[in-house]
């Protein structure tokens, strides 16, 4: 399978579609994506948000931000394309056959649900090797559970694990989320 | 040594990679023209229930800390470029001596914070227009564009990050930040003293430098990054400006000219795009 970039030429942005296309094709490889993968990029704005949706194909539509070189703005980074679309994949992977059936819809996640849910995707990508900063998903996880040790130990629990199923990623972001975070 | 240094010579290593503001404003993309803004709150401010607010305030904690480095340099040249007595009382470059060991502790602050939020020195590029408003001949109008314009702006900056520290609950940045915001408080005061005592019997000087600032209060809008507006991540501190010495009317002035920045960068971000499009149909 072949993954497919809207669009194929760049107006606003120095991106090239021959390039996210082919890290899309290296991750569905390593991370055994059962269906075709395409990648539509917004480069009308320079946020960075992220949206999939998962049928036949698995639609992924990012925001220039996301691929974006922030030394260089308006040009890509390889890394930052690979990161992004290691995370969508996991994310949709999970949903497709890894025990989040139960998951809400991803515009119905909570803030607190979105961190825990990009750490156990972050801890994984690490571990295949792609290069990642923990202490910015730790920070993101403090913001959304608290700044506190509770909070810690629930992070580590969660970057170090594999096969979580929904629930157990909710009853661990649970316990160590401090009541009145901003989630 | 060399006297009023050129702003492409600064001083960089090589993980820094900087930017004009001419190459920043450029770019056609903007948050505010995102093609599906019915699903968009209507507010930017810089807060944690943004659900991207973590990144907004790592990119916004390294922009502070080459700000810092730029106003250090900035208050740092000021001691040095003019003539003491002559151009430059010795009171006033006492000032800017102890503001630059104020700058360089903030540096080391900003630092350690990008460290805490997970952040690499020169992770982001680094536009160098605040060192440019530091580039004037005139001791007066250095003074307008570096302690009452960069450091004013650094005043609102430091005001919303000691907010979004405080509501997110995070100890270390609403502690840093309220520290720097009471330095800061002092710069702008010591600028709007000098400025005063320096052209008390000079008005013309005194309304050329004012005009100075008013543009360079402009540019420090960054397209309405910084404006009372509810659509603009960074807040106009109102209460703390007063405390530095603005006076009502010239808090007004600076809130004017950021909500026409805002306007101005929203026509220029369609306009730009229609080009984009044109062009790009045309090749």
């Amino acid at each position: 399978m072949t993954a497919t970039v809207e669009p194929s030429e760049f107006k606003f942005v120095s991106f090239d579609a021959d390039l996210i296309a082919s890290i899309a094709d290296g991750l569905v490889d390593v991370l055994g994506i059962d269906r075709p993968v395409h990648v539509i990029v917004d480069e009308a704005t320079p946020l960075a948000r992220t949206r999939t949706e998962i049928g036949d194909t698995i639609t992924i539509r990012v925001e220039s931000g996301a691929f974006e070189d922030a030394r260089q703005p308006r040009h890509q980074s390889e890394l930052s394309t690979a990161a992004t679309l290691a995370r969508a994949l996991l994310r949709a992977r999970d949903r497709i056959s890894g025990g989040f059936g139960e998951a809400p819809a991803d515009d119905d996640l909570d803030l607190r649900q979105i961190a825990a849910w990009e750490v156990y995707c972050v801890g994984r990508m690490e571990r295949l090797g792609v290069p990642v900063n923990p202490q910015r998903w730790k920070y993101n996880f403090r913001n959304r559970h608290g700044f506190n040790d509770t909070a810690d130990m629930a992070f580590d629990r969660i970057w170090t694990a594999d096969g979580l199923s929904w629930g157990e990623l909710e009853a661990i972001s649970t316990a160590g989320a401090t009541e009145g975070a901003p989630a | 040594m060399r006297k009023f240094f050129p702003v492409d010579s600064l001083a960089r290593d090589s993980r820094f990679n900087q930017i004009t503001m001419s190459q920043s404003q450029a770019d056609p993309r903007s948050p505010l023209m995102a093609s599906d803004t019915e699903k968009r709150p209507k507010a930017n401010r810089l807060q944690p229930s943004r659900p991207d607010a973590s990144d907004a305030a790592r990119s916004l904690m390294h922009g502070i800390f080459v700000g810092e480095i730029q106003a250090l340099e900035g208050a740092g040249r000021t001691c040095h470029d003019f003539e003491t007595g002559t151009e430059a009382p010795f009171a006033l470059k006492l000032d800017m001596a102890r503001q630059a060991w104020d700058e360089a502790r903030h540096v080391e602050i900003s630092v350690k914070l990008s460290e805490w939020m997970g952040s690499e020195i020169g992770q982001y590029a680094e536009n160098t227009v605040l060192f440019e408003a530091a580039c004037s001949t005139d001791p007066v109008l250095r003074l307008a564009g570096v302690n009452r314009a960069l450091e004013g702006l650094a005043i609102d900056v430091f005001t919303t990050m000691k907010d979004f520290g405080g509501i997110a609950g995070d100890p270390y940045l609403e502690f840093c930040e309220d520290w720097m915001l009471a330095d800061e408080v002092t710069h702008v005061k010591m600028g709007s003293d000098w400025l005063r005592r320096i052209t008390e019997n000079d008005p013309e000087r005194r309304k050329k430098a004012l005009e100075f600032q008013s543009v360079v209060d402009k540019i420090f809008s960054f397209g309405g990054t910084r404006s009372d507006s509810q659509e603009s991540p960074i807040g106009l501190a109102r209460r703390f400006r007063e405390l530095a010495g603005f006076t009502d009317a010239e808090v007004e002035d600076i809130a004017d000219v950021s909500l026409r920045a805002l306007e101005e960068r929203k026509e220029f971000t369609r306009q730009a795009q229609a080009d984009a499009v044109e062009q790009f149909s045309a090749s």
